[in-house]
């Protein structure tokens, strides 16, 4: 199976996080040639003609990313030190070190082995955040920045002495969770999510941004006449970047995502719709009347979500659609009535 | 007999005016507000599905004030809207620029580190002159115990 592929893959070329490093001369690539002394600039033009050549996507831009990793001092490789692509700016005409220049060969074969860029570095912006990353788990995307605002601005506001408690399903990283605690300070968050992997790693990022007192992890998964244990009775909202790609896109899908990323993060079914119908059914039960449900979704969800919804045995009703910033109907917003 | 004129006592007359304008206060009041319905934004994100489909490292955001023309490209942050904040934060500095001249808070800002930069060369400027006066002063006494 390509995902267990992956796993191995990801462990031999890049030796990440909790896995040993290997050595150079283990991977079937050659040497870095140190005879000429290039400059950070013709290291940079080198890198990026060489994934150019490879066909990865974004060439220039993973490049500017690697080198900036390699730059960095041994002890800050996988941490939360966000990567900036301009940092090996400051001095062009600078040359790489020898253990430098090994680790950017490193870096160099795990993207031309189409690594995502985002599990090269290990961590990776996210709104006001920057949290851990490692494959297999979901790297969170830059329209799912929008579903924290579009919950945060949904919320009273803060009463001094009272906790509002919401509930994500599928925190994956907890991106979305950590960033929505990260700017109010009266939240609390029971997250459910399905992939040991996935708790482990939004407990990890928790830990990282010291909130391990206001989100607690959940592993469960949400289905049809699931009983899940560890949460409330109530919710004063629930959200959600469920699973949603269509089964027929999945096939379709670059191989940063197929190779390396969960695909149980992503496939929802024939209709995209095999996470998000159970979801809008456990939001109909722990939410008050009035009470939202924000979904991340695909751009066919508004059209076809609103009919299905009459089929099941809910009171949560489409209350409305929101676009992103590239004017793609995005997200959904229900409402228990 | 050494005559010293009494450059010190007209220096200090003119200090008070370079102090007077020693005013950290920033006038904000100026400053342009950007109308939603005059922005034209685009995020590199590319064509395509977007979304959970995609995992693109790209996230430039390009903002234009349409009835300017003005424009900024904000790709400092590796999130969009950390991005789109300072792409708007840039876009105002700009429009205050363009519409306000030396008055924008930017420029008040460079006038007045203009200011501080020359107090600063007059405090020297005086610092000097005082201890070159007070050596000739000295050195006046030990010649014959006048001072003129």
């Amino acid at each position: 199976m390509s995902f267990l592929m992956s796993r191995a893959l990801a462990r031999l070329v890049c030796g990440h996080h909790r896995h040993s490093v290997l050595s150079v001369r283990t991977c079937s690539t050659q040497t870095p040639d140190s005879s000429t002394h290039p400059t950070l600039s013709q290291v940079l033009d080198n890198v990026t003609s060489q994934l150019s050549a490879a066909q990865v996507p974004e060439p220039a831009l993973s490049a500017q990313y690697l080198l900036s990793c390699c730059l960095l001092p041994q002890a800050d490789l996988h941490s939360a030190r966000p990567v900036l692509a301009q940092d090996w700016r400051q001095a062009p005409a600078q040359h790489l070190s020898p253990a430098q220049a090994t680790t950017l060969h490193r870096l160099v074969q795990c993207r031309l082995a189409r690594m995502p860029v985002q599990y090269i570095l290990g961590n990776w912006d996210f709104h006001n955040i920057t949290i851990q990353v490692r494959p297999p788990v979901f790297i969170p995307r830059p329209e799912t920045e929008q579903l924290v605002d579009l919950v945060l601005s949904s919320l009273p506001p803060p009463v001094p002495g009272q906790h509002l408690h919401l509930l994500e399903v599928g925190p994956g990283s907890g991106a979305v969770s950590l960033a929505i605690l990260s700017a109010r300070q009266d939240l609390l968050v029971t997250c459910v999510e399905r992939s040991q992997a996935a708790v482990e790693l939004t407990r990890d990022n928790t830990s990282l941004l010291g909130l391990v007192d206001r989100l607690e992890v959940v592993q469960g998964k949400v289905e049809p006449g699931a009983q899940l244990e560890g949460l409330h009775e109530e919710y004063h909202l629930v959200f959600s970047n469920p699973p949603y790609i269509l089964r027929k896109d999945l096939m379709a899908l670059e191989p940063e995502i197929s190779l390396y990323e969960d695909l149980r993060a992503l496939d929802g079914g024939a209709k995209g719709l095999d996470v998000i119908l159970p979801i809008i059914e456990l939001a109909g039960e722990k939410l008050p009347k009035g009470g939202l449900l924000m979904l991340e979704v695909d751009p066919c969800h508004p059209h076809i979500l609103p009919t299905k919804l009459e089929s099941l045995d809910t009171s949560m009703v489409v209350d409305r659609v929101v676009e992103d910033f590239t004017g793609k109907e995005r997200f959904m917003v229900l409402r228990k009535t | 007999m050494l005559s010293v004129r009494p450059v010190l006592p007209s220096l200090l007359r003119s200090l008070p005016s370079i102090l007077s304008r020693h005013k950290s206060h920033i006038d904000k009041s100026s400053v342009p507000r950007l109308d939603q319905a005059d922005l034209q934004e685009k995020v590199t994100l590319g064509s395509g599905p977007g979304g959970q489909a995609v995992n693109k490292t790209a996230n430039a955001v390009f903002l234009k004030h349409l009835p300017t023309g003005l424009w900024v490209k904000c790709h400092q942050t590796r999130s969009v809207e950390m991005n789109r904040k300072i792409a708007k934060q840039l876009l105002v500095i700009k429009l205050d620029n363009l519409v306000n001249g030396e008055n924008s808070v930017e420029n008040q800002k460079k006038t007045n580190e203009k200011i501080k930069l020359e107090r600063k060369k007059e405090k020297t400027r005086l610092k000097y002159e005082q201890r070159k006066l007070e050596s000739l002063k000295e050195q006046s006494e030990g010649q014959d115990g006048e001072i003129s």
